[in-house]
């Protein structure tokens, strides 16, 4: 069983592949503006290193969001036109599972993303990834009330965000992610798309 | 000689497109997911809401152009992509598609101009004889180019400020027509007399455009009419508009050919469905000896037909990309 793991849902890219529990290659870059130019020749040389054909991948998990509009949108429509061209199953995990999974913290985990105006993008799960806090786009004083009564928590992130001091910096535990959705079902890839937890401004004015 | 078959995607504003073009010029199979619904009721695209759409139509648009052409992907020679100018977050899901198809199937990645795509809709009609004039006019671009041969583009002019599309459909907007506004002027102006008097854009020596003026001064007018309790008469505006928006580029295009001696000109580009440009223009060009290339209507507007085709060309002059091609919002044709 050989998977490919994608997230481009911050300027970050995380990919990986995984044959049976074992993480062969990995890549955890940060791209900024160039993540568009570098996701795929930075996917292309994990199969060069590895020596594996990328037809012969079994499985295929994309991050779906939230985080960067654009970002999502690399590593999915990558994650997406792959599976669907050479009909390998493929399934979606979100950038705040995939972050809350990949802490060692046994508080309740708080994966969080600037989303800016004060919003963050962020979910709270326990150390068994039960979903405290669905995952979902909210004023981050909205959130500090909805935690408040909750146990003692810890936030998780790679952005500076203002009101947040204590946190858990986020490098992916890809293995452990990857393991996390290995039962997920397959789905259809036309349908594989990013879930942005936000309406586009456009849509929110019209609203 | 062996055929060449290039798949063609285009995504730059919001028309996912995806195509395969035999030898250049035979249309094996065009699909073209067009958004203007949606955009519609903001009034003009807008870019997320765009973005958002190709992702969600990308492998649609790719199964049926493939189904429409009973081909696989494995028998196409090469991937033609529109890597700019556009709006870059539509622009990127046509590239990370094209990429990721050329990495699987070991295919060439042609790297494609969207005005170079406008241009090559013609070679879906008639091989382009050289040497050429284009004239690209569409809500991007109003620009005079000159070809001496394949991918060979001399820019001669081009608008200084707004594009003649985005005239149109401002203009379009002061006479509150439903985006987008440019087909609606045309066949309003047909109802209509030259009663209102606007001032030709830049009357002088160079191939230049501009359309900022003769916006402002279409306001204007709406506003003086308003004032005075008038209604405006907008049958008779849109004649009075279309009259000079089309004498400019018809003159300046007239000018050009005589100077440079260039016997073929194209016309490519959205506007290019405009019937009285193309009236205007066909005239102008018969009068000075030119013979004259419209594109059908459907290769006028965004379309992935036109990409395969200059992909083609631009195949054949061995242009190639590598994956980390990236898209470009702006990039001048060269």
């Amino acid at each position: 069983m050989r998977s490919l793991y994608i997230d481009t849902s911050s300027s970050f890219l995380y990919a990986g592949i995984i044959e049976n529990n074992e993480l062969l290659a990995e890549c955890k870059k940060r791209f900024d503006q160039d993540l568009s130019k570098e996701a795929l020749p930075e996917i292309i040389k994990l199969f060069e290193s590895t020596k594996i054909d990328p037809k012969a991948i079994d499985k295929i998990i994309v991050v779906n969001g939230p985080g960067s509009f654009t970002g999502i949108r690399i590593g999915v429509t990558i994650a997406k036109v792959y599976a669907w061209s050479l009909k390998i199953p493929i399934t979606t995990i979100t950038s705040l599972e995939a972050m809350a999974l990949s802490s060692k913290t046994k508080k309740i985990r708080v994966p969080m993303m600037d989303a800016r105006r004060g919003y963050v993008f962020a979910g709270a799960y326990d150390k068994n990834m039960n979903e405290i806090i669905k995952g979902t786009h909210i004023k981050l004083e909205n959130l500090f009330e909805k935690l408040e009564t909750k146990e003692e928590y810890f936030i998780i992130t790679n952005d500076e965000i203002e009101g947040i001091t204590e946190k858990e910096s986020y490098s992916p535990d890809i293995l452990k992610i990857v393991d996390y959705a290995k039962d997920r079902v397959a789905i259809n890839p036309h349908t594989v798309n990013p879930d942005y937890l936000k309406l586009t401004e456009a849509e929110e004015k019209k609203n | 000689m062996k055929d060449i078959y290039i798949l063609g995607i285009e995504s730059s504003c919001d028309e996912t497109s995806v195509s395969i073009i035999k030898n250049g010029s035979e249309d094996i199979a065009t699909v073209i997911s067009s958004q203007i619904d949606i955009h519609k009721e903001y009034g003009g695209v807008v870019p997320e809401i765009a973005s958002r759409h190709h992702v969600k139509n990308v492998t649609f648009v790719l199964e049926e152009c493939l189904e429409k052409a009973q081909m696989t992907i494995e028998e196409v020679d090469a991937i033609a992509i529109t890597y700019g100018p556009g709006l870059i977050g539509s622009l990127l899901i046509g590239l990370e598609t094209a990429k990721t198809l050329a990495y699987l199937y070991h295919k060439p990645l042609i790297p494609v101009h969207h005005i170079a795509g406008h241009i090559y809709a013609n070679s879906l009609v008639k091989p382009l004889e050289f040497p050429l004039l284009a004239l690209v006019v569409s809500g991007g671009h109003t620009e005079l180019i000159e070809m001496k041969d394949h991918f060979d583009f001399q820019k001669l002019g081009g608008t200084l400020d707004d594009a003649i599309g985005e005239c149109y459909d401002k203009v379009a907007r002061v006479m509150e027509l439903e985006y987008p506004g440019g087909p609606k002027i045309d066949k309003l102006s047909k109802e209509g007399k030259d009663t209102y008097h606007l001032p030709i854009p830049l009357k002088d020596d160079s191939y230049n455009f501009s359309f900022s003026g003769l916006k402002s001064a279409v306001i204007n007018l709406s506003h003086n009419e308003a004032q005075r309790g008038n209604t405006l008469r907008k049958a008779d505006l849109a004649t009075s508009f279309q009259k000079v928006a089309v004498e400019s580029v018809t003159s300046k295009t007239r000018k050009a050919l005589l100077d440079k001696n260039i016997k073929h000109l194209i016309v490519a580009g959205g506007v290019a469905a405009n019937s009285i440009l193309r009236e205007q223009i066909i005239k102008m060009a018969e009068e000075i000896g030119v013979d004259v290339s419209v594109p059908p209507l459907k290769y006028c507007t965004d379309n992935a037909a036109m990409i395969a085709s200059a992909g083609y060309y631009a195949y054949k002059l061995g242009k190639r990309a590598n994956f980390s091609l990236n898209s470009l919002s702006s990039d001048p044709l060269k």
